[in-house]
């Protein structure tokens, strides 16, 4: 029941963005939910640590049972409402393995860009390193090539199968970030294509970031 | 089945270490594996780099299936063996949510982890300060603490989700490796009755790393926190 849940976050948060798609895509719109603005420190507050002690979003709640864990609220939801809207992981074995390890694979997709583009947030000023920032540029450039690669393999427009999957609730997020970005999309076409492809689907839509609706999209990633 | 299996592993590393505890439970043992040495660079050979582009371990096949990514192997092994050996995804589905939870936050303990023991090897010499490092403490401290609260009722039977589950599978290999590493018992108490609650349980001793066995004398690293 859609008013079971209830869901923090924030605008921009791939995490939050995943648990966003599934619950649209899960036909559960209608849950209580609450945007909140990292830059005003509101994911430390007293309204998310009950939920989430870690201090983080999303911090998504089912009935009273906190699934603070992007991937473990989507696994839940998919398992708890299987029989309503979009089905999300298939019945067929090969594509389910393949969705499962693309699922997992992301945390190093996500990790690899977060320290590029928030690499002066992350790292207190007298830590910081020029040889770092070269390393951790080529790593996501490696990173992305793989993605590249999967994505050439795929045919039908979603990143495992033929139909919209698990897989793509996690992956496009963090594509979509990139892309926000200013990834180029004529040194990554299959990745720009993906991300072009899936913009308009009615879950992804629906829950499109609100901040990047109207701002312009940042340069950081262009030389990448 | 096992037979069309086949696992390269190493020694020590959590995300092998589950795999491995997986196919004992699910009662698929014989799968071949072949064991390589991470010091050796072994793991960035091209039979690695023919099942895992990553280079990285554990790469795992099944048949023509391949899973890279520890937590989706076991993932994959408990889904397609429902019926066989031990059930390690709960029925209940508040036990479930709290188990797929509880998988998800044992890899940002494995990172914390990895991030205080592994300093050395995965930051160049010249780019290394002593507060990354006291930050990295404390980031792992408060992770610690935070499993110590979610073991506060542990006893037999009753682990991170209820009966062992995935969750167990996950996450145990890294509390054993933070004991390996010096984690105070004293300290840590709920930790330290969960390690030994579990560390003789069959498919976690037959797995267990055969240099730990070798050399019970671990390190110190972690004996501070």
């Amino acid at each position: 029941m859609a008013t079971d849940i209830t869901l923090l976050w924030a605008s921009g948060s791939h995490a939050c963005w995943r648990v966003m798609i599934a619950l649209e895509e899960k036909n559960l719109q209608g849950y209580n939910q609450k945007q909140l603005y990292f830059e005003k420190g509101e994911h430390k507050s007293k309204e998310v640590l009950e939920i989430n002690p870690r201090g983080q979003l999303p911090a998504f709640k089912c009935g009273d049972l906190p699934l603070n864990e992007s991937c473990a609220a989507c696994f839940h939801l998919e398992c708890k409402y299987k029989s309503q809207g979009t089905k999300l992981i298939p019945d067929c074995e090969d594509e389910k393995a393949l969705i499962l390890q693309r699922v997992f694979e992301v945390n190093a997709l996500t990790e690899k860009s977060s320290i590029v583009l928030y690499y002066n947030w992350i790292v207190p000023e007298g830590e910081r390193h020029d040889s770092a920032v070269k390393r951790n540029k080529e790593a996501l450039t490696a990173e992305l090539k793989l993605w590249e690669g999967y994505l050439q393999k795929a045919s039908s427009g979603f990143i495992v199968g033929k139909n919209f999957s698990l897989a793509d609730v996690i992956v496009y997020p963090a594509v979509a970030y990139l892309f926000q970005n200013g990834l180029s999309e004529q040194r990554y076409p299959k990745l720009a294509e993906y991300y072009k492809g899936l913009m308009n689907r009615p879950s992804i839509k629906a829950s499109w970031p609100p901040t990047w609706k109207n701002a312009p999209k940042q340069e950081t990633l262009k030389d990448i | 089945m096992a037979k069309l299996m086949s696992l390269l592993w190493g020694a020590g590393s959590p995300p092998c270490w589950r795999v491995m505890i997986t196919l004992e439970e699910k009662k698929l043992q014989g799968y071949k594996r072949k064991l390589l040495s991470f010091e050796k660079g072994e793991h960035k050979s091209q039979e690695v780099l023919e099942v895992n582009p990553r280079g990285q371990l554990p790469a795992f096949k099944h048949g023509d299936i391949i899973l890279n990514e520890s937590c989706a192997t076991c993932l994959y092994l408990e889904n397609q063996f429902k019926s066989q050996g031990i059930k390690l995804i709960p029925d209940s589905a508040e036990d479930q949510a709290v188990m797929y939870q509880r998988m998800m936050e044992g890899l940002a303990l494995t990172d914390k982890l990895n991030s205080v023991i592994y300093y050395d090897c995965s930051v160049p010499e010249e780019e290394r300060h002593d507060s990354a490092v006291k930050r990295n403490k404390e980031a792992l401290t408060a992770e610690l603490k935070l499993w110590e609260g979610y073991l506060e009722n542990v006893s037999a039977g009753s682990y991170l989700a209820g009966a062992f589950s995935l969750a167990d599978v996950i996450v145990f290999p890294s509390i054993a490796c933070a004991f390996r590493f010096g984690l105070s018992v004293g300290r840590y108490p709920k930790l330290a009755k969960y390690y030994s609650l579990l560390k003789n349980r069959a498919s976690i001793k037959t797995t267990w790393p055969p240099h730990w066995v070798a050399s019970p004398q671990g390190y110190d690293i972690l004996k501070d926190l």
